[in-house]
């Protein structure tokens, strides 16, 4: 099996490990970008393709293809944000986010959903962003999908997904199946631990490799603190190297210095490195209005064996309460990947409650509703702050109309569960337990408490803290990404989005990518 | 919680606050080598009474299984934030002193004397307790441990699950 990262750097890819670094240093170029997910990543190939330099920060390491293994005790401390125990400030939603080379796009779980016309319209009526016509991100979904192989997936989903289909299908709920950005998959399970395959279509296999074939130059294990600006221009970007916990170092400094600077370190990161950074906020929103997504879990035991760690982990979802007609929280109904410590930690209970559950493990089938926050006066999503040591930390408060939303969550997910076959359901939550039917458990989850800590709760999606916005009133960038007051600097992730999706993120964060960052090449070419 | 636990709790908080910079200056070595004895003796205390029924059954391969856990959870700690782990920090420090362990837990004796029953009723007391802190500590130790415990191909067996290797090709 071929590693072409470790090929690339064999035969001259300019790459830096900061950790090495004993000396300060200063870099140039005529881009910098900071963070190398989605929207960094497919941002470093157009614009090395339009004859720039560029130079490619991440805070996490360059692991690829022949260093991922496949168990979670490493993947999780070397491919996640905080070792994947990052958390909510009062410790209630926890989230996974990438922090590697190719940052979440390397480990998330490949669904590739097109931004839905709702959350389009929504952005239009709300925030004056206009996405249709020939400001249409239609094209460049359909460039990404090119580009990343995105197509929808062939192969019979796994069990886990399948009783997603057939409950689904029994109550006459919608469903589709989903598109995934893999070429050559082996249907194995493990994106979350990095593909071993280099089948998924990440920016770690794709864009990145074509920035450094083109000279680009990535600095990995680097930790982005400060920008120096004056008036409206930054003048350059103060950073450390990370040590081997990835933990900021004060050892030796670096500074970058560019024309221009894109920030891409995704929706908790880019904010709280513009909050170090004290740069002009006028709209009051920087690090506001940050989303989540926020998710609530339900078990099912099954007859037969679901094993929901083997085989591609999400291909269906189901939109039945996405959208629906009064202003309730719509959630989107999906499924997880089951692995032993993501199960263990998620699952509720402790000693032989839980051992019990934990030897049912290959007969578990898991649902997950994602609710779609951002779009009521009571889903305003958290704010990012800085903790002592100047580490982002999201305040997220959880609002009775999200309460009420994950209830009705619940209710949609056990009756699924059921019409799929299941002989017991169990919602995520430490006042549930088993039940053995839908009507038993429709009563026992309408007496739920619907209180922090008592339901678990989890995000892979973060959203929002530098919004894009019409009117600089209401926003930190335009809808192209520059920054409303500090001209040579655009914001390309997910940090951008002013509301949640209502979908999986990745491909709305390629399109948006792709377009700002051909205006941007050709802003900066002239 | 009972009444005498919660102002006994006040005061321990209070002793924390007034304390607790002093006595963590900043992560000096002689600092970390006390730290990792107060974390050592809370996991070994707790992971016996939160893995029951998980555990091997045979008595080295339990003894393994609990050691390896522990080095598994120090091991990881590093990766947090220095904020969560200043505060499991704090926490491993409030129990492991007497005066503060009495008001976390209603009792004198050390974590490690009580029964596995009287520790396993201490963690659903913190559970259900009103004081938010409390919750905090149940939820974040219980994730802690199992996710270290079950991150060992060694405890997969009861699980009848196995993972792909693909580090033949090095």
């Amino acid at each position: 099996m071929n590693d072409p990262i470790k090929a690339g750097l064999a035969k001259g890819w300019r790459h830096i490990d900061a950790a090495t670094l004993t000396e300060d240093q200063q870099f140039e170029a005529d881009v910098v970008i900071i963070g190398t997910g989605a929207g960094g990543g497919m941002t470093a190939e157009i614009l090395t393709q339009a004859g720039l330099s560029v130079i490619m920060l991440e805070q996490g390491a360059l692991w690829s293809s022949s260093d991922f293994r496949q168990q979670e005790r490493w993947a999780y401390p070397h491919l996640y944000q905080d070792g994947a125990g990052r958390k909510t400030k009062d410790q209630a939603i926890a989230i996974l986010q990438g922090r590697t080379v190719g940052g979440s796009t390397t480990v998330n779980w490949t669904t590739s959903i097109r931004t839905p016309k709702p959350t389009l319209d929504y952005w239009q009526a709300e925030f004056g962003l206009d996405f249709s016509g020939e400001q249409s991100l239609a094209p460049y979904f359909a460039k990404a999908a090119g580009r990343l192989h995105i197509s929808e997936w062939q192969v019979p989903p796994n069990p886990n997904n399948a009783a997603l289909k057939r409950g689904c299908e029994n109550l006459g709920w919608q469903y589709t199946v989903i598109e995934r950005n893999v070429h050559g998959c082996a249907n194995l399970g493990y994106c979350g631990m990095g593909c071993p395959l280099n089948a998924k279509q990440s920016m770690l296999v794709t864009t990145i490799p074509a920035a450094l074939e083109a000279g680009a130059l990535l600095v990995s294990r680097v930790s982005a603190r400060k920008f120096q600006w004056r008036g409206d221009q930054i003048l350059q970007l103060d950073a450390v190297p990370v040590d081997q916990h990835y933990q900021p170092l004060s050892s030796v400094k670096l500074r970058f210095k560019a024309r221009h600077y894109v920030l891409a370190g995704g929706a908790i990161n880019s904010p709280a490195l513009l909050l170090r950074s004290k740069v002009p906020n006028p709209s009051g929103r920087l690090g506001k209005h940050t989303y989540l997504h926020p998710s609530v879990i339900s078990g099912a035991l099954f007859r037969d064996a679901v094993s929901g760690h083997a085989g591609a982990p999400q291909s269906i979802y189901s939109d039945q309460f996405v959208w629906p007609k009064g202003d309730e929280a719509g959630f989107k109904l999906e499924v997880p990947p089951v692995h032993p410590v993501l199960m263990a930690s998620k699952l509720t209970g402790m000693a032989e409650l839980h051992a019990g559950m934990m030897q049912k493990f290959n007969h578990l089938q898991v649902m997950i509703a994602l609710l779609r926050d951002g779009f009521h006066p009571d889903a305003q999503g958290g704010e990012v702050q800085l903790d002592a040591h100047g580490e982002p930390v999201l305040d997220y408060p959880l609002t009775d109309y999200l309460w009420r939303g994950m209830q009705q969550a619940y209710l949609a997910m056990a009756e699924l569960q059921f019409a799929a076959g299941a002989e017991a359901v169990m919602p995520v939550h430490q006042d549930a337990m088993l039940y053995s039917s839908w009507q038993q458990a429709k009563t026992a989850i309408a007496g739920l408490p619907l209180k922090t800590y008592r339901a678990a709760l989890a995000s892979a999606h973060v959203m929002g803290g530098c919004n894009m916005s019409g009117d600089a009133a209401k926003g930190v960038v335009d809808a192209n990404g520059s920054h409303y007051q500090l001209q040579n600097l655009s914001v390309i992730d997910g940090s951008v989005l002013p509301s949640s999706l209502g979908a999986n993120p990745q491909l709305t964060l390629y399109a948006l990518a792709w377009r700002n960052a051909d205006l941007l090449a050709a802003r900066l070419r002239g | 919680m009972q009444r005498r636990q919660f102002i006994m709790l006040g005061l321990a908080a209070g002793a924390t606050l007034a304390t607790g910079l002093t006595l963590y200056p900043m992560f000096s070595e002689a600092d970390k080598t006390q730290q990792q004895q107060d974390a050592s003796l809370v996991l070994d205390a707790l992971l016996p009474a939160i893995l029951l029924g998980a555990l091997p059954k045979g008595e080295a391969e339990h003894q393994e299984a609990l050691q390896n856990t522990r080095q598994a959870v120090l091991d990881y700690l590093p990766f947090l934030p220095k904020r969560q782990q200043a505060e499991l920090q704090q926490l491993f420090f409030l129990l492991s002193q007497q005066l503060t362990r009495l008001a976390l837990t209603g009792h004198l004796l050390a974590l490690g004397e009580l029964s596995l029953e009287q520790r396993l009723q201490l963690l659903s007391s913190w559970r259900d307790s009103y004081l938010t802190l409390l919750q905090q500590a149940y939820n974040g130790l219980r994730e802690l441990l199992l996710a270290a415990y079950y991150g060992q191909p060694a405890h997969w067996q009861a699980l009848a699950y196995t993972a792909p290797e693909f580090r033949a090709y090095e």
